[in-house]
């Protein structure tokens, strides 16, 4: 299979001493990401792995240019989310755990409408509607509402949105939160796929049974700090399974 | 699952750019994007009850006693650009934001290239064009009932002056729109009723910051009422030309949609905002 081509040698994703804070009600301050570094490179899968409110959302949305770190740095192709934000969105695809699509429209339609939002000529959004559905098996229900869909179907068809500029690095938020067994498979076989073509993905979840043996290398995150990095034998040793090496990174860095 | 097919490496990431500063190709597809989900029955309902409601209250009208040409231009003034616009711009401009954190959209719009600034320059077309065509089926409607004398004057008027209170008044919106997202509406309200209708119609210098101002100035203008307006009547119109009024709203629109846009552009909404 052809590789995606990617305009950096380096990592396709980077960030380095990422830290971000937020103002709350009170008046204090609460750093929600503290110095994080990481990398994913083309054609591997790195998994983001922590609890409710580790800071993965908002980690992952500063590498989207959705958020500004208060300091450090985030990259995507090179391109540096402060200074050349739309660098950063031409070469990134990203998916959450709520699809956001319309109930009224079909994919068809939001498909081809985020393809204009990227400039594509409309011979080019064809092309790529082509391609979406025989990727992504879309073809049964591309002219149906999306109201009509189930869950599965959505996130799909969201993926197809983060897709639809044939982006080389794709971050997805916790996208199988409201899937079911058949759809997190589903999606995850997908994202399989779309590693041998070549694209950087990176996954946060806290579901680690499902991504366990599908994930290249994982990145654990604790109360905004990393608290382990390493491929799952690395993480894993004696312990047996990744979900005991989770819970052993966290205590440790709690206790830290 | 299918394989991929070899489509992929032909799909050139360079395809996916678009060319640099195209905003107004980004621009359009969020107006697009808007239109269509305006395109509900609901809205389309409110659309068209929004469209009849002007015709209706002038049949009730004349059907109670006659009205001369001048008193029916004045009413159709107070029901289309100083009722019916900020009506339809109050339910598609304030919005912009709230709406879509509130529907999980938000992520998905701002992490395309034109990001922010196009959806809220988006959203703003669409608003001025879903609420620009609602007054004017509204505006034909109220002509059909009130068959005044040299009707095509009166349509070319108004709508300039619909087109004017649609794209001052979605500028004006679409501040608290991103100071207030969660707020939007009843800080718009409030906007609306203390600086359209009430700082609008004082006779000081706040009032020339106004939509209501320059419409009301170009309607005495365009009607040629100047000499015939009692005198206490002159405190709240402007007797600049006609093209000075326009400028200046074009001006105020300029100033509320890059305050607007900046504003929004440095507003961080922490995932914990979103439903």
């Amino acid at each position: 299979m052809d590789r995606i081509p990617v305009d950096s040698d380096g990592p396709v994703i980077q960030i380095e001493n990422l830290i971000k804070e937020y103002k709350s009600s009170d008046g204090t301050i609460v750093r929600a990401v503290n110095n994080v570094s990481m990398s994913v490179a083309a054609g591997e899968i790195v998994g983001l792995l922590g609890a409710n409110g580790a800071g993965k959302t908002t980690t992952l949305r500063i590498i989207a240019t959705l958020l500004q770190p208060t300091s450090g740095r985030a990259q995507v192709c090179g391109h540096d989310s402060i200074a050349d934000p739309v660098g950063v969105r031409q070469s990134l695809g990203y998916v959450s755990a709520t699809t956001g699509v319309p109930d009224r429209l079909t994919a068809r339609e939001l498909l081809t409408s985020f393809g204009r939002l990227h400039g594509l000529e409309e011979d080019a959004i064809k092309d790529r509607l082509d391609w979406l559905i025989t990727t992504l098996s879309l073809r049964n229900y591309i002219d149906r509402p999306a109201g009509r869909l189930s869950s599965g179907q959505r996130q799909r068809i969201s993926l197809g949105r983060a897709l639809v500029h044939n982006p080389p690095a794709l971050v997805l938020d916790e996208p199988t939160n409201a899937l079911d067994v058949v759809g997190s498979r589903d999606l995850l076989d997908t994202l399989d796929h779309l590693r041998e073509s070549g694209h950087a993905i990176l996954l946060s979840t806290h579901r680690l049974h499902e991504i366990e043996h599908r994930c290249d290398r994982f990145v654990i995150i604790n109360t905004g700090h990393i608290v382990a990095v390493g491929t799952r034998d690395e993480l894993v040793g004696d312990s047996g399974e990744l979900e005991n090496a989770f819970f052993h990174a966290i205590n440790r860095g709690a206790s830290s | 699952m299918k394989d991929l097919p070899q489509t992929v490496a032909a799909h050139d990431l360079a395809q996916s750019r678009p060319p640099e500063g195209n905003w107004f190709v980004a621009i359009r597809a969020v107006a697009g994007f808007q239109l269509n989900r305006l395109m509900t029955r609901p809205r389309l309902a409110m659309g068209l009850i929004g469209a009849v409601f002007p015709a209706a209250v002038m049949f009730a009208v004349i059907r109670t006693a006659p009205i001369d040409r001048n008193m029916t231009v004045v009413m159709i003034y107070a029901l289309i650009p100083e009722a019916l616009c900020v009506l339809g711009l109050l339910v598609t401009m304030c919005p912009v934001v709230a709406d879509e954190l509130e529907r999980g959209t938000w992520i998905h719009v701002t992490v395309r290239p034109g990001g922010r600034q196009s959806l809220l320059l988006g959203t703003y077309a669409a608003a001025v064009l879903w609420t620009g065509s609602v007054s004017l089926v509204a505006l034909m409607l109220t002509l059909f009932i009130a068959q005044p004398t040299q009707p095509i004057g009166l349509v070319v008027m108004f709508t300039a002056l619909i087109g004017l209170s649609c794209v001052g008044r979605a500028a004006l919106f679409a501040l608290p729109a991103v100071i207030l997202p969660k707020r939007a509406l009843i800080a718009s309200v409030g906007v609306a009723l203390l600086v359209e209708y009430f700082a609008g119609l004082l006779p000081a210098v706040v009032n020339q910051v106004t939509v209501s101002l320059r419409l009301r100035s170009l309607l005495v203008e365009w009607m040629e009422w100047q000499k015939d307006l009692p005198i206490e009547m002159t405190l709240f119109v402007d007797d600049y030309p006609a093209l000075v009024q326009i400028v200046a709203v074009c001006i105020l629109v300029f100033i509320l949609l890059t305050t607007a846009g900046f504003i929004l552009n440095r507003r961080q909404f922490p995932p914990s905002v979103e439903n």
